[in-house]
């Protein structure tokens, strides 16, 4: 089971397990999403873990890594509602799966404190030549987004729904803003982050309380108060629904829809949220999944979620153009059919057992049991696990029905091929 | 029951080969929560042309029929797999790929329920001419997804490049035009020759109790009447040495422009052992000449010309072999051309003893990796075992890698046999 300990600048979490191959470390670091950092904190993940002044360059990293078993470090960007978190991850193999006994722990302990604490830097700048690099990497990565039609369809819904709002940021920067960083900047906001951010760190794997003084050696923090507030209920200040409609040389739509449902992680509501969204089109076995892909062949991919931390759901759904009017309609009839209290118990039933299922899974994945106990840390929400499962089995049809109730459509997002002519 | 003890991994594998031909392998988790199962049978999109069940003569069916079955195979004659499965608590999908179909489930209860289900549902097939032709639309919107993904098509363009005749060209879901031909007969037709327990291998592995799931196995099967098995006849394809097309630029409304070079391997290797060194050396070799610690990364990405999209890929089945090389760059014909130089001069690369093992200890440290998720166990297992490997073996094969095997692999690059694809902006 999960203890927790309060370090300088920080809070560790150790989940002691035998059943990994590998340890995890993972380390959070949380701020409030703005407008304004959004580029710097994303290219910040990039330029963290590219060297350090012992290991000063990508190749030299790379090859203590390999040195190390193929030790993984990587970084990535996220969102949390309303905080943006830098994550970092070390990965490396258990030492007694090896067949000489290194110390991996320590060396990837050693590094984390170094990527914060001894980066590579000349006269209070992150080197130059591995901004400038970075800062390419960023803005091509930027356009890789926005070649992937998925993903970018997505986006422009969130940038149309969330317009002047904190869902309308976007989570990765803006293409724009990298030019004007420098790496001063950059590193004065690295320091910035030291002093100021949130920090949680993660230990997965076969480890005792002991690794609690390797951690007081290595890696502290500067402590802080600083409180971030991550999950809010979005709403739009928009007076109608809004629905817009891209056109670009592709074969297949995007249909993107975006709802207001007055419901997040610390709604009293959302483990109702929860199951409707299951029912609705969070599984196969779900109501959007039969009608709009069994039933009328109208997709491959059709399905919701629940994004609890901004308060939101979404579908989407892969068509073809000329079916736009029709696909819409399926689903604000399975929307309706749910408000209007058509659910089947045995739907319940069976939606319920497969988001057990799905829990249950998390405790077989470091990434995921991370991921699931960092939403309640930065909330302070205490639940454990089967608390969560139970809360999900007691929610009662009439619990569904209420919830559905306050979902309204919002937005809608259609990419569509050069042939689209109209709604009508 | 066979049972497979690994030391290093500290694993046990049980194996039994069940009367009509069925291999079961299983692989208790201590301390997970979930059950993967996987039913794989030897049955690719590659497998167009072949003698049916019965009959004397090759025929040729439409590209994308292995996916297209995939597909129908989840409708039972009372109701739905998926259903059946989501009852349970369960959830199941399935994959197809050039070589190979594979059905699984994953669950934290009800595991033997489960993989009867999982055998049921596979052993059996129920068609109408109506579900038939309501997969098509389905299906040609599948085809419709993969026609925008900019890194789909300049993948599998890199490939079809390659061949002139092998049916790895073929796209795995077929064409809006091939899918339209497909009908039940023929659909059938392909179930009853490669859904016959003996060309098929079913691994669970996670939360089980090996007795118990295997003699719940045993019995599912001598319950059921199987005709006898017969070795299936493929249409072995002669594939000229040379590649079908050199070059190749597909515009697509994107703005970031990829390229990949792929070059083919016309020496196929019968012997698996030799196989499985060549492809754990081929990793080793790529990693060397292009992982982030290799001196070339660390140059290209100095001159701006790559990021860290850029991979080399090797892949080796059945009968063909081919490597890839490319990635995201704003420069796709200076790449190219650096990619094909650095493939001209293969011959004189030399290899240093420190540079070997470190990347050797690293594959290795990644290969252990992968025994932490039940499901990267089954997929990798499964990929293997239709290859002749059991992936356990891969360290030991790993670790005993010297730098002569490293050598073998030089005469194996030849500019002549590269091609290129570019996708670029319009």
């Amino acid at each position: 089971m999960e203890t927790t300990y309060q370090m300088k600048g920080y809070t560790l979490h150790l989940i002691p397990t035998k059943k990994f191959k590998t340890m995890t470390v993972s380390l959070r670091l949380q701020n409030t999403l703005t407008k304004e950092t959004t580029t710097m904190r994303t290219l910040l993940t990039f330029v963290l873990i590219a060297a350090t002044k012992k290991l000063s360059s990508t190749k030299k990293l790379a090859m203590y890594l390999d040195d190390n078993y193929g030790a993984r470090l990587s970084s990535h960007i996220g969102t949390k509602g309303q905080s943006q978190i830098i994550n970092v991850n070390s990965s490396f193999v258990n030492e007694r799966y090896l067949p000489q006994n290194d110390s991996l722990l320590i060396n990837q302990i050693q590094l984390l404190s170094d990527l914060f604490y001894d980066p590579f830097i000349h006269n209070n700048a992150f080197d130059e030549k591995i901004v400038e690099q970075k800062k390419k990497e960023l803005k091509e990565r930027l356009q890789v987004n926005k070649d992937d039609k998925f993903s970018y369809s997505l986006d422009k819904l969130f940038e149309y729904m969330g317009h002047d709002d904190v869902l309308g940021i976007s989570s990765t920067g803006y293409e724009e803003d990298i030019e004007i960083i420098t790496a001063k900047d950059l590193y004065q906001y690295l320091l910035k982050c030291i002093n100021e951010d949130e920090k949680h760190l993660y230990v997965v794997g076969d480890i005792d309380e002991s690794i609690v003084n390797v951690f007081q050696r290595y890696l502290q923090f500067p402590e802080n108060q600083i409180e971030y507030s991550s999950s809010y209920i979005f709403q739009s200040k928009k007076k109608d629904k809004v629905e817009m409609i891209e056109k670009q040389d592709i074969t297949q739509s995007k249909l993107n829809i975006g709802y207001q449902i007055n419901c997040d992680f610390l709604s009293k509501q959302h483990y109702a949220m929860t199951v409707f969204n299951a029912i609705f089109g969070g599984f196969s076995q779900s109501r959007l999944f039969k009608v709009v892909r069994e039933e009328n062949s109208l997709c491959y991919y059709v399905s919701s979620s629940y994004d609890a931390f901004n308060g939101i759901m979404i579908v989407n759904a892969g068509i073809d153009s000329k079916d736009y009017d029709k696909a819409l309609k399926l689903i604000s009839e399975q929307l309706q059919d749910i408000q209007n209290g058509h659910l089947e118990d045995s739907e319940i039933q069976i939606t319920k057992g497969l988001l057990e299922n799905a829990l249950k899974k998390t405790n077989d994945d470091a990434g995921s049991m991370i991921a699931l106990s960092y939403n309640r840390d930065i909330t302070h929400k205490k639940e454990t696990n089967d608390e969560y499962i139970q809360k999900i089995l007691n929610v009662s049809k009439e619990e569904i029905i209420q919830v559905s109730q306050q979902i309204q459509l919002d937005t809608i997002f259609f990419l569509t091929g050069k042939e689209f002519n109209g709604n009508n | 029951m066979e049972t497979i003890k690994y030391d290093t991994l500290q694993e046990s594998l049980f194996y039994e080969e069940m009367d009509n031909g069925l291999k079961v392998y299983l692989l208790p988790k201590l301390g997970f929560s979930k059950t993967y199962g996987l039913f794989s049978t030897k049955f690719g999109a590659i497998d167009t042309t072949f003698i049916p069940l019965n009959e004397n003569e090759m025929i040729n069916v439409p590209d994308g029929i292995a996916h297209f079955l995939e597909h129908k195979m989840f409708e039972m004659q009372d109701g739905d797999a998926s259903d059946k499965f989501a009852a349970l608590g369960a959830s199941t999908n399935a994959f197809t790929s050039s070589s190979r179909t594979a059905y699984l489930f994953n669950t934290t209860s009800h595991e033997l329920e489960c993989t009867e289900l999982l055998l049921d549902f596979v052993q059996d097939i129920y068609l109408t001419d109506e579900t038939v032709e309501k997969e098509k639309g389905i299906i040609n919107q599948e085809i419709g997804m993969y026609d925008d993904d900019p890194d789909w098509r300049c993948y599998f363009g890199s490939i079809q490049n390659l061949y002139q005749k092998h049916p790895v060209k073929i796209d795995i879901a077929g064409t809006v035009e091939t899918v339209n031909e497909i009908n039940k007969e023929v659909l059938e037709k392909c179930y009853r020759t490669f859904y016959h327990p003996s060309n098929m291998m079913l691994f669970i592995v996670g939360n089980i109790d090996v007795q118990e799931t295997m003699e719940r196995i045993r019995q599912n099967q001598e319950k059921k009447k199987f005709h006898n098995e017969s070795d299936i006849q493929r249409f072995k394809h002669e594939e000229p040495l040379e590649i079908d097309k050199k070059y190749e630029v597909l515009k697509m409304d994107v703005v970031m422009p990829k390229v990949i070079v792929s070059m083919k391997i016309n020496d196929i290797l019968i012997d698996v052992n030799h196989k499985l060194k060549r492809e754990l050396a081929m990793n080793l070799l790529l990693d060397l000449l292009f992982a982030k610690s290799s001196p070339l990364y660390e140059k290209w990405i100095d001159e701006g010309l790559i990021n860290s999209s850029f991979s080399a890929n090797f892949t080796q089945e059945r009968d063909y072999c081919f490597l890839q090389i490319g990635g995201d760059t704003f420069e796709p014909e200076r790449l190219k051309s650096k990619i094909i130089e650095l493939i001209q001069t293969m011959k004189d690369y030399q290899i240093s003893e420190i540079d070997f093992e470190r990347v050797k200890k690293k594959n290795i440290g990644v290969l252990i990796s992968v025994f932490n998720s039940p499901e990267g166990i089954a997929n990798l297992f499964s990929r293997y075992y239709f290859e002749g490997h059991i992936i356990f073996d891969l360290i030991d094969t790993l670790s005993h890698l010297t730098l002569e095997d490293m050598e073998e692999l030089k005469p194996l690059f030849q500019e002549n046999l590269t091609s290129t694809f570019i996708v670029t902006s319009k």
